[in-house]
Formats: structure tokens, sequence, C-alpha cells
């Protein structure tokens, strides 16, 4: 479940600019959920309400938006989503949600078979907004 | 878009106490060789270690110390693999033995989520076996890493020397602390210049390693038991306790 360490991340964040915010009360952290990295969202769920259950916040301020995973081929510039590579291996895939950068170690451009790609969206976890309330 | 594993990379680290990146500007001195050496050598001695292949696409530190690339235990995180007394992490523990073909953008990303999602245990040193060069991840552990302290390696080559004085410069000129210069693969009664360059840039020779032709197999010899030859084990001893004793 390294799924925890990503959701203590994200509670991290939230809580440095809940403080630096003048305590301020959350009223939404939207959270994009890149494809690439296949976070179990149960596990990542559980990560926040066991993590949340000393803090100012509630689970009920977490949005998630999952963001598909698009590549371009540094070579020869094709674009490509990930549900249109070739399928990869358990173990390929297990390696990807630990470490995303991983892709470019099992998967090549669908175009012309380069490993040299850039990934466009959908990596992992990150933080699109935090609205924190006026009063 | 906020990243947050910004925000907790310092609490990860938490539990180690010193960060020694293991660097040199020039490849194939001897990096993952004193790094790996030196964190036995800690680890033996009875100090809590690790070690940090941050090499990602030259990654070695696995192989000498023969360390087996399961993936990691998860728990709370990700838990580093274990070798003799050592705790280990690595791209490799994810690319086994394939290629690892990143940008710099790429090699930043990758370093950014190990530091985020591995769980250390109380560490008294994490040794890191930096890359060759002065590019991403010297810049990336000067970024994220609390208070590191590095060793540069050197050997007696004049090329070498000449390329690792850039490095030794750009440390200085930033002010970060280098514990001091190992100089790598000496031959008995060479002409050590190694002292002079460390000097130049306020720093100090910490010890000379002797050339050995089989040095990748004594290391991984060593991690099985096997004792090192006594000219290379005495060196190591002594560059052991001269870092120790920089501590601070």
């Amino acid at each position: 479940m390294h799924e925890w360490a990503l959701a203590d991340a994200v509670i991290s964040t939230v809580e440095r600019l809940y403080e630096e915010n003048g305590r301020k009360r959350v009223l939404s952290v939207r959270v994009l959920i890149g494809e690439l990295q296949h976070i179990e969202m149960e596990a990542f769920s559980l990560g926040l309400q066991n993590l949340l259950a000393e803090r100012p916040f509630s689970t009920d301020v977490f949005h998630f938006e999952k963001e598909k995973a698009s590549f371009r081929c540094n070579a020869c510039g094709k674009g490509w989503l990930l549900e249109q590579h070739p399928e990869l291996g358990e173990e390929e895939l297990e390696a990807i949600h630990f470490l995303p950068e991983a892709a470019h170690v099992y998967m090549r451009c669908p175009g012309c078979g380069s490993p040299d790609f850039a990934l466009e969206k959908g990596r992992g976890v990150t933080i699109k907004s935090i609205e924190l309330s006026d009063d | 878009m906020i990243d947050p594993r910004l925000d907790v990379i310092g609490r990860r680290l938490e539990p180690v106490g010193r960060i020694i990146p293991v660097s040199s500007a020039k490849g194939g001195v001897g990096k993952s060789v004193c790094a790996a050496l030196l964190a036995l050598s800690f680890s033996t001695q009875g100090y809590r270690t690790g070690l940090l292949d941050l090499d990602f696409q030259g990654a070695s530190a696995h192989l000498l110390l023969d360390v087996r690339l399961d993936f990691p235990e998860e728990e709370s995180g990700i838990k580093p693999l274990r070798t003799g007394n050592l705790d280990f992490m690595s791209f490799a523990a994810f690319s086994r033995e394939h290629a690892v073909p990143l940008r710099g953008s790429e090699v930043s990303q990758a370093m950014l989520e190990l530091l985020a999602i591995t769980i250390w245990d109380p560490l008294e040193i994490l040794l890191i076996d930096m890359p060759p060069g002065i590019g991403d991840e010297i810049f990336d552990v000067l970024r994220y890493l609390r208070d590191p302290e590095f060793l540069v390696v050197t050997t007696p080559s004049s090329l070498v020397r000449h390329v690792v004085q850039r490095l030794l410069a750009m440390l200085s000129e930033m002010k970060v602390p280098v514990i001091g210069v190992i100089e790598n693969m000496v031959h008995p009664g060479g002409d050590c210049q190694a002292a002079a360059l460390a000097e130049k840039y306020g720093t100090t020779l910490l010890g000379s390693v002797p050339f050995e032709r089989d040095i990748d197999d004594l290391v991984t010899g060593a991690v099985r038991g096997n004792p090192l030859p006594e000219t290379l084990a005495s060196a190591i001893g002594s560059l052991t306790a001269r870092i120790a004793s920089a501590d601070g």
C-alpha cells in the first residue's frame, strides 16, 4: 500500500497551505490521479481517511479527477494514449505503479519503436487546486 | 498544479542522520565501488547505514552489493531492500537489468518519487551513489535533501583531476559542505596530486584507495563475508574513521 505514502504527501501539502493561510477552512482539494501510476483508489482513500483522523479537514473536501495517460514520441512525433499501447505484463505494470518513470523502461513508441518519448499527461498524484474559505 | 511529494520528502528523511553523496564529475572513477565499500565498512562497524543509488541510468551498486532485486515491500510506503546489515534503494528494483532511457526531467521525477515513498528506518548514515557529471541529480540533491555532505572521488589520472576540479569549484562556489576527496585506483609509489587539488578548494584529501584488478568481485565477496585484501581494508577503514570524525 504505497498509496498511503502518496495520500500522506497530499495531506502534508494541504496542511502546509492551511497553516500558511491563517488556518482558513479548507473548502475543497482537487486531486488529479494520473492513469499511468495505476493508483488503487480504495487504498488511497483509506490512507486519506486514516491520516485525516486527527486533522481539521474531512475527507468530504477531497475530490478526485482521473487523467488519462498520454505520450508523445520525441523521435517521430507520434502521440498515443496508454490504452493504445500494447498490453504490458503484470511485473511491468507493478514497476510503473511504484515508479511511473519505469514506463520508459518497458514502453516504446507504437509508431517507431523509440524509447525516447515524453509523458505529456496522467503521470500520478498531483493537486490541481485547493480552495480555502475567505473568512 | 501542486506537487505534493515536495511536502513530504523532508519528513521521510527525518530518521536519517548524515546524508553523504559520493560523487565525481567524471565517470568510471569508482564512485559506486567507494560508496559500496564505505557502506559495508560503516555497517560492519555498527553504524546503521543505508545506500541510495541515484545513478538511475548506470545503476550498479546492487550488483556490487549482491542485492536481490525483488519489488520492495509496501508498508505505508515502500521499505528499502536489505543486503547484509545495509538498507538499500535503487531504480534497479523496478528496472532490473533493462536500460533506463530517461531525460533530465524524468530523472528528477523518478528521484522525487523514490524520496517521497521510501520509508527509511532510523539510519546514522545514508550514502548516495551519485551519477557522474554535474547535472540534475546533484541539483536535486542540493534542493531536496537536508544538509548533504559531499565526498568527491578522483583518480591519479590528470584528465580525471581536471574534470573533478570543475565539480569541486562548483561545490565551493555554492558553499556546499565537502567532507573531502578520495583518490581511487592508486598504484603503489604513484605521485599523489589529489591533496593539492583538495586543498585548492578548501577541503582535504581523506585518503587513497589502492587499485585492485578484481575490485568488483572483492566488494561482492566482502558482502558474503570474505575479507578484503589487507591494503584495501586498511585504506577503507581509515577513510571510514576520517568520515566518521568529520561529523558535524
